[in-house]
């Protein structure tokens, strides 16, 4: 089932990035193009198979693992950056790149890699599972290092949490609830990986539930945004105008 | 609450007692399976009661009446109010009254019928649930009607803004107010004008009996409240292009 769900996730992300891949060229929004792509190697090097043979490559000490680390703080600064300006949410954006966020993303980088380098990470494992198994120190140092990737995409998605509910509660089209409504239940998820230590062993499926549960919804959401401006460059411009106040 | 489906079906055999299923949706522009599923689900809408008896040349009106829950519609036959006549004219009816009484161009005070100021418009307008519901609100209307149906509140007003009301509610709301049946089921356009009984010309009397400062009033609030919609529908579409720009 988790197999499953991971190469549906990799799939659905390729193939919305695959998707995007005219309009970057025509030069629309490349930013979130690139979001996409970065979400999408983030994916790749979360599977098992994928991840090893790119970790055999880079010398097989789970760089790879810190390299996944900081795809996803990429995507994360950007994809906020994005939503708190599509939102106009100007306390979130202040948040994110202000010295708060720029220090919790200095402070979450160093944490990582300094975690990284004191944990012996010979031997090539997605999420790093057979280096955990090495003994208790290592096991200890894994689940920090865990901690502090996670630390801070959830401190992004958390300060866009607000702006989020505003636009679920305006009267926006339904196409535009409805993405804001995916991207919403992504960074709640997203944060919900806070608390994968506390998770006990036998629920440990949880933590793949809710990892790709945040992508897949934050990339669905990004896709019906999308569908919903092409819709409407489609059809008939609705302007508010005196004529168009909606008759019986 | 919608009607009954048996006694929908008893109506119906009764006037119509040798027309079949399909010709009573030939003849009354039903979609056949519209119907169906209205019987299966053993509630019938008031407005297909209203669509098969215009077809059969009933009044509709009468035809309401003739169901349990809207038995009051034939017991209490009231005209409607002068405030409500005035709710149901459209916003720019009553602004062009305003210019036909000020300005001699228009052919002089009180012109009407002349290509300057054409005939009032037939009910329902944009806004004619709203403006009825608040022609006979004494100002606990909305309390005593959400008491008596256990609607809450900020479904009422809800409706009000789509300017919606189901039938039950507008019928629940005349009760509560004390005025006739017909106002609600004009103001929503179930039925029209005439099928409720109302004089033709009934609304431009009332119109030409409002006082030069009366109309004024009126038409000022009234451009207000479009004026406060129409901005908000800017703002949102505002909105909507920021995220479309940012994350479509």
């Amino acid at each position: 089932m988790i197999g499953v769900l991971q190469w549906g996730t990799l799939a659905v992300c390729g193939i919305a990035t695959l998707l995007r891949v005219p309009s970057a060229l025509r030069g629309e929004n490349r930013s979130l193009f690139s979001i996409l792509a970065l979400l999408t190697l983030a994916i790749l090097l979360s599977i098992d198979a994928p991840y090893v043979a790119v970790d055999q490559a880079l010398g097989g000490v789970n760089v790879a693992n810190l390299v996944l680390r900081f795809v996803i703080f990429a995507a994360v600064f950007f994809l906020g950056l994005r939503m708190a300006r599509g939102f106009g949410a100007d306390d979130s954006l202040r948040l994110i790149t202000g010295p708060v966020g720029i220090a919790a993303a200095a402070a979450a980088s160093a944490a990582v890699v300094v975690v990284f380098l004191m944990t012996d990470t010979a031997g090539s494992s997605a999420g790093l599972v057979a280096v955990a198994a090495k003994g208790a120190r290592n096991a200890a140092l894994v689940e920090y290092y865990g901690a502090a990737g996670r630390l801070y995409p959830a401190f992004i998605m958390l300060a866009l949490f607000p702006a989020m509910v505003r636009t679920l509660r305006s009267g926006l089209s339904v196409l535009v609830r409805c993405g804001a409504a995916l991207l919403a239940v992504g960074t709640v998820a997203m944060s919900l990986s806070l608390l994968f230590p506390v998770i006990p062993p036998p629920l440990g499926f949880l933590r793949y539930v809710i990892n790709y549960m945040a992508v897949l919804c934050v990339v669905l959401g990004l896709v019906l945004f999308w569908l919903a401006k092409a819709l409407a460059q489609r059809a008939p411009k609705k302007q508010a105008s005196l004529s168009g106040v909606p008759r019986r | 609450m919608p009607l009954p489906a048996k006694a929908f079906q008893l109506w119906l055999h009764q006037v119509a007692p040798s027309a079949s299923t399909a010709d009573i949706c030939r003849i009354s522009g039903i979609k056949r399976t519209t119907l169906a599923q209205q019987l299966v689900r053993g509630k019938v809408a008031e407005s297909t009661l209203v669509s098969i008896s215009r077809a059969l040349d009933l009044s509709p009106l009468a035809a309401l009446a003739s169901f349990d829950q809207y038995g009051e519609l034939a017991t209490r036959q009231q005209p409607p109010s002068a405030a409500e006549l005035v709710s149901q004219i459209a916003t720019m009816d009553l602004l062009r009254a305003v210019i036909s009484r000020s300005s001699p161009a228009y052919g002089g005070y009180g012109d009407n019928g002349s290509s300057m100021t054409p005939d009032l418009t037939p009910a329902p307008h944009a806004t004619s649930v709203r403006n009825w519901v608040d022609a006979i609100d004494d100002g606990e209307l909305r309390h005593r009607v959400s008491a008596a149906t256990g609607v809450a509140p900020q479904n009422y007003s809800a409706q009000l803004t789509a300017n919606r009301l189901s039938p039950e509610l507008a019928v629940a709301t005349a009760r509560a107010a004390g005025v006739g049946f017909t106002g609600g089921l004009v103001a929503t356009g179930l039925i029209t004008e005439e099928e409720a009984g109302w004089p033709p010309g009934a609304k431009q009397t009332a119109l030409d009996a409002l006082s030069d400062g009366e109309l004024t009033a009126l038409a000022g609030e009234r451009l207000q409240a479009l004026g406060k919609s129409l901005r908000r529908q800017e703002q949102e579409q505002a909105q909507t292009e920021k995220i479309w720009e940012n994350l479509g």
